[in-house]
């Protein structure tokens, strides 16, 4: 077993585990969001979609590798950029980018930090109830009540941009990492990362908007 | 025209460095850049001053030894050129011109803007070539290659190992570098036999060095001076997923 320590270890290793918790945390988005579009279809059936989810006796067992592959995700990519900031000990005084940088790939850190900081609030809240006031079991009347607040909505729309920042590098950035870069595939896998970056932050972003202007339950 | 050079001077690998600031007088556009700095060079010696060290062999874009970061671009501005190939015309008269060596721990600073690049060397050692002895030139048909083939290893060929790369990559990653090298060879009938073990070896050493790891940024790409593409990284991805998962290395 000593190749897969080696695999592990090495800085291909890192970035093809770091690329396909991506992939996988992606999927994750489209299931997540799938649920949160139910939000439009009124209190009854989002209630009963969420309570269809707590009663799922699979649920442990799946927040369990959602949480495994956000840790494996941060970890792995920790250790990496840890070792990138020793592998430059004097650092330039001046450094122009040729083009090769995106605003995606620059900001990768910042927005991760952001999503972090995000997922810890979003959960510890609208999970756990924690800090909050929610004298409701409802997961609508919650979700309602939290975001009526122009903080938390701004903040959760703030925070879907750099998802979207995020995601439009690291979606076309794992394909490359898994090895598929082929003339005919990757300008697709380019403009569908791009577009995957925008329609999924973008629709995300309109729950916050919608539930503000919704000012809580009516 | 008159320039401005503000320019890295480290008396040895353990001093600390710090910019010093040259005038560079009367020089005309068609001058390389370097030429401006043999001016400055000139003018210190004849003041008894220690002239600026710095890499330089052909001079003309073929050797890979120039290693010099001009105003925050290894090779300075120029599209798809070395840092010698480089000239005034590409600057204003009172331009101000930071000069750094190029940055990263596997490149240690010798003197003011020489750096020691025999990390590189090190890992072509552990694996960038073929052990067996070809001979002479074969009959061209016994071993058919592809003609796109041909051409992509060729392209890969082209990297001149200067380390522009390492030098433009955030994270200070030789992965454009080793991947030319093991491209060139895995795109080869030659190169086959041994391409399991040498992607492993390569990268091995690559990271022995002390090499950041590569976060697909692509600044690589866009220094090179040899246009080597990332789509060579992408096939050291799949090399190295080779060896690692499907052979017996």
């Amino acid at each position: 077993m000593r190749w897969l320590f080696d695999f592990l270890n090495s800085s291909i290793g890192k970035k093809v585990t770091v690329g396909l918790a991506g992939l996988l945390l992606c999927g994750f988005l489209l299931t997540h969001l799938a649920g949160n579009l139910i939000l439009f279809a009124g209190q009854a059936k989002f209630n009963a979609y969420a309570e269809f989810l707590e009663k799922n006796p699979l649920l442990p067992a799946l927040e369990i590798g959602l949480a495994a592959l956000f840790l494996i995700h941060i970890i792995v990519t920790l250790y990496a950029r840890w070792q990138n900031w020793q592998a430059r000990p004097v650092s330039y005084e001046m450094t122009v980018s040729k083009g090769g940088r995106t605003w995606g790939s620059r900001t990768m850190t910042y927005t991760a930090f952001l999503l972090l900081g995000f997922i810890i609030l979003h959960v510890a809240t609208l999970k756990y109830g924690l800090a909050t006031s929610f004298t409701e079991d409802e997961v609508f009347q919650r979700v309602m009540t939290f975001l009526k607040s122009p903080w938390m909505a701004g903040f959760y729309v703030l925070t879907m941009a750099g998802l979207g920042l995020h995601l439009s590098h690291g979606f076309e950035s794992a394909f490359q990492t898994l090895g598929v870069n082929h003339p005919k595939y990757t300008p697709v896998i380019k403009a569908a990362g791009i577009l995957f970056a925008v329609a999924v932050a973008g629709t995300f972003a309109v729950i916050p908007l919608w539930a503000y202007w919704q000012g809580g339950l009516k | 025209m008159n320039l401005t050079l503000r320019v890295w001077r480290q008396k040895g690998p353990k001093e600390k460095g710090h910019f010093e600031t040259y005038q560079v007088q009367d020089v005309t556009p068609e001058m390389s850049f370097f030429e401006a700095l043999d001016k400055v060079n000139e003018e210190l010696i004849t003041a008894g001053r220690e002239p600026i060290a710095f890499d330089h062999d052909c001079r003309e874009g073929i050797c890979g030894t120039c290693s010099l970061t001009i105003n925050g671009q290894p090779h300075g501005p120029d599209e798809a050129a070395t840092g010698c190939q480089l000239h005034l015309r590409a600057f204003k008269s009172g331009d101000t011109i930071t000069i750094e060596p190029f940055r990263a721990r596997a490149f240690p600073v010798i003197k003011d803007l020489v750096i020691d690049r025999s990390a590189l060397d090190r890992v072509m050692t552990a694996g960038g070539f073929v052990s067996v002895n070809t001979g002479s030139a074969a009959e061209a048909n016994s071993i058919l290659v592809p003609k796109d083939k041909s051409d992509a290893a060729m392209d890969a060929a082209a990297c001149i190992g200067c380390g522009a790369c390492v030098a433009a990559c955030p994270n200070a990653s030789a992965m454009l570098f080793v991947s030319a090298k093991v491209s060139h060879f895995a795109l080869l009938p030659q190169g086959k036999p041994e391409r399991d073990r040498r992607v492993l070896a390569m990268q091995k050493q690559m990271d022995l060095e002390g090499f950041g790891n590569c976060s697909n940024e692509s600044e690589c790409e866009a220094v090179c001076p040899k246009e080597i593409k990332v789509c060579n990284i992408a096939r050291m991805n799949r090399e190295f997923l080779r060896a690692i998962f499907w052979s017996k290395e």
